[in-house]
């Protein structure tokens, strides 16, 4: 009972690999040590190959995902195209330092494919800043834990189905180490063609 | 004040429970105390609050502490926490108004996106409310019941069967041991009393129950 | 909504009065310097940005662009030295876009220190402020708090006293535009060895009087990963997958529908 970034619990990852990116989450929803549910996803769709994953205190992830939801369908029927990866980090972060001084406790990531099917990831501490990488990026409670296994799994130029296994042990490992988070694990896996949605079977303890 | 309720859905229904007690701190003063709300013929939630919360002030009022006295103390301690029954009474009547605006009643759904953002917003405020509750809907346009678990917080959780309050500790492991997808209402019925057995073998406060059925005819009293 | 919203400020001071902590941001525990050269001046950072004693950054960039001839190397708040920095550079070529002038690098120390000394320090970023303009070469520094500093070389954040030390024993007046660069990067390469909070590469930018700005992005990488001697790749369908959904990404066309609008010819 110290930090509300620890209240919840949950965890997401994602990387790139060649010419698709892949973006994952735990199912967890907690209050302490209690679980409360095993169906809370912290992965949104907001785009056709854009993606964004929350983190952090339950109630500000639910918050800002329909914030972001909100505004990002302004935007698509302002511009009547869809925002680019990019511009979502912006937005993001934008709309965090907003709240430079009453911040929501959260650590959103974001991944997706930009003009001409260039992957993107990024992430954000809970005031906005972005951290841009070309590998992976990593939030939540076994953030720690993740590092560790991305740093030792992650290698460059996967292919989609190679980088579904990579992303998929990185995450599932990670969270077999952190108590507030697992109870389900749910992996999207991004093309140019198309997106794949998997359930994935984890220990329920 | 110690609370404690649960709510279960089936396919078609969902059930709700809590206990009748009020009070504060370790005296209970009213035990037949309905904290079941009838919100719309397809609603209800069972709502409780957090006990011992920002109480500092309304004991001081309690002990004779003047509201200029009060005003004077400031920073933390002038949070108040506002009665329960109040925010669920503004619901309650702004899902009325919604309806008489409409014409239509708000789903469970999107009632509980309503419900979450109060609460989500209320914690924001200087006299924040300090509201757990548990919504039952029956969905009459997709013919499925719906409950979520929403905490002071405005957490939101989608549930098919759930408890709040000292409940938690006692009775979540029967629910996670008899119920099932498909569970008929005499069933949940039985289950619904398994946990309040529970409930009054393993703890230590005394409690009694009210409970409601939710289904496509609308909100009716359950004899436990 | 112009400004910064406190709207959250009451929630986490309740929640804070709960019992839950402040969690604390991104902060850059970093190594930058400045110095100036005959004719120009230089700026270096390191690229390691921490939250706590995570790496959360291996190749993060620290020096900002406030105009095309003045860039600041931040340390401090990484999220406050990232947004003052680009609200200050808008504000300058509004600035000098109204004016008619190029930005000056004392216009921009002073919109700075005067945001800055406005949020009483509350807004973690300490910078270095270096540029030409039509006055000559100009080097800087300032604080969270608002209060600035001139001088011939700077260095600031956690690696600073280490960067520092090559400054005070190697800087000397009048130097070549490459032995800046070599010293500015020898200091921060100083703050990357023994600073725990710096780290990675090093940034280069050099500002010439009569030139344009020069960024040389990862200018030294003395700590380049070794790549790994096995894959750890694994062979497909080692993951047990409960449930798979997918769907095709398809363009959207736009379709003309209903009758064409009758328009005159």
């Amino acid at each position: 009972m110290s930090d509300p970034f620890s209240i919840n619990g949950g965890a997401a990852v994602a990387m790139v690999g060649k010419d698709c990116i892949a973006i994952a989450c735990d199912t967890r929803l907690g209050s302490q040590s209690l679980g409360l549910a095993n169906n809370f996803e912290k992965v949104f769709q907001m785009g056709k190959t854009t993606f964004l994953g929350l983190t952090g205190l339950a109630t500000d992830v639910i918050t800002l995902r329909e914030d972001f939801r909100l505004k990002n369908n302004l935007y698509k029927l302002r511009e009547e195209r869809e925002m680019e990866p990019k511009t979502l980090a912006n937005l993001v972060s934008t709309s965090l330092y907003e709240r430079r001084f009453g911040p929501y406790f959260v650590s959103p990531i974001v991944a997706g494919l930009g003009k001409g099917g260039q992957p993107f990831i990024c992430g954000f501490d809970l005031i906005g800043c972005i951290d841009f990488a070309k590998d992976f990026i990593v939030s939540g409670t076994a953030s720690d834990q993740l590092y560790g296994t991305c740093e030792s799994l992650y290698e460059p130029n996967l292919e989609p189905e190679d980088l579904f296994e990579t992303i998929s042990q990185a995450l599932l490992n990670a969270v077999d180490r952190d108590a507030l988070s697992g109870w389900g694990a749910v992996v999207y896996v991004v093309t140019k063609e198309k997106v794949v949605r998997r359930v994935l079977r984890t220990r329920q303890d | 004040m110690a609370d404690c309720s649960f709510g279960i859905t089936g396919k078609d229904f969902v059930l709700l429970a809590s206990d009748q007690s009020a009070g504060r701190s370790i005296i209970k003063m009213k035990s037949d105390e309905n904290k079941i709300r009838t919100l719309s013929p397809g609603l209800a939630l069972a709502f409780g609050g957090e006990p011992g919360e920002f109480t500092s002030l309304g004991k001081r009022r309690l002990m004779g502490g003047t509201s200029n006295e009060l005003a004077k103390r400031g920073g933390e301690s002038d949070m108040i926490k506002r009665d329960t029954n109040n925010f669920v009474d503004y619901v309650e009547r702004n899902l009325r108004l919604y309806q008489i605006r409409n014409n239509t009643e708000l789903l469970p759904a999107p009632a509980s996106a309503f419900i979450r953002k109060e609460l989500a917003n209320s914690i924001r405020s200087r006299s924040p409310y300090a509201v757990n509750l548990l919504l039952g809907g029956y969905d009459k346009v997709h013919s499925e019941a719906h409950l979520y678990s929403i905490d002071l917080y405005g957490t939101k959780a989608i549930l098919p069967y759930a408890a709040q309050g000292l409940g938690i500790y006692v009775a979540l492991s029967t629910m996670d041991k008899y119920w099932y997808p498909d569970i008929t209402r005499d069933e949940a019925v039985e289950l619904l009393k398994k946990c309040v057995a529970e409930v009054k073998l393993r703890l230590a406060y005394q409690f009694t129950f009210n409970a409601i059925v939710i289904d496509k005819e609308g909100v009716k009293n359950l004899p436990l | 909504m112009p400004g910064l919203s406190f709207d959250n400020y009451q929630r986490n001071q309740f929640l804070a009065a709960k019992g839950f902590g402040t969690p604390r941001a991104t902060s850059t525990g970093t190594t930058i310097v400045g110095c100036k050269f005959a004719g120009g001046v230089v700026i270096a950072a390191d690229t390691r940005a921490t939250a706590g004693s995570i790496v959360a950054d291996k190749n993060c960039e620290k020096l900002h662009r406030l105009a095309p001839q003045i860039w600041c190397a931040g340390a401090g708040t990484a999220a406050d030295t990232e947004m003052v920095t680009q609200l200050i550079a808008s504000n300058l070529e509004l600035h000098s876009l109204s004016q008619n002038r190029k930005p000056r690098v004392i216009t921009a120390l002073t919109m700075l220190k005067q945001h800055l000394f406005k949020y009483q320090g509350h807004l973690g970023a300490y910078l270095i402020v270096a540029g030409v303009d039509p006055t000559g070469a100009h080097l800087m520094s300032v604080q969270a708090h608002g209060s600035t500093d001139i001088g011939h070389y700077q260095s600031l954040g956690s690696g600073s006293l280490a960067a520092m030390a090559v400054l005070e024993t190697h800087w000397k007046p009048n130097m070549t535009k490459e032995e800046a660069v070599q010293l500015c990067a020898q200091a921060i390469e100083l703050g990357i060895w023994n600073d725990l909070g710096s780290g990675s590469n090093v940034d280069v930018c050099v500002m010439e009087v009569g030139k344009d700005a020069e960024l040389y992005r990862n200018y030294k990488t003395p700590n380049v990963r070794e790549s790994k001697t096995r894959s750890y790749k694994f062979p497909r369908g080692t993951t047990a997958v409960l449930k798979e959904r997918s769907w095709q990404v398809v363009d959207e066309q736009v379709v003309a529908t209903g009758e064409p609008m009758e328009v005159d010819a």
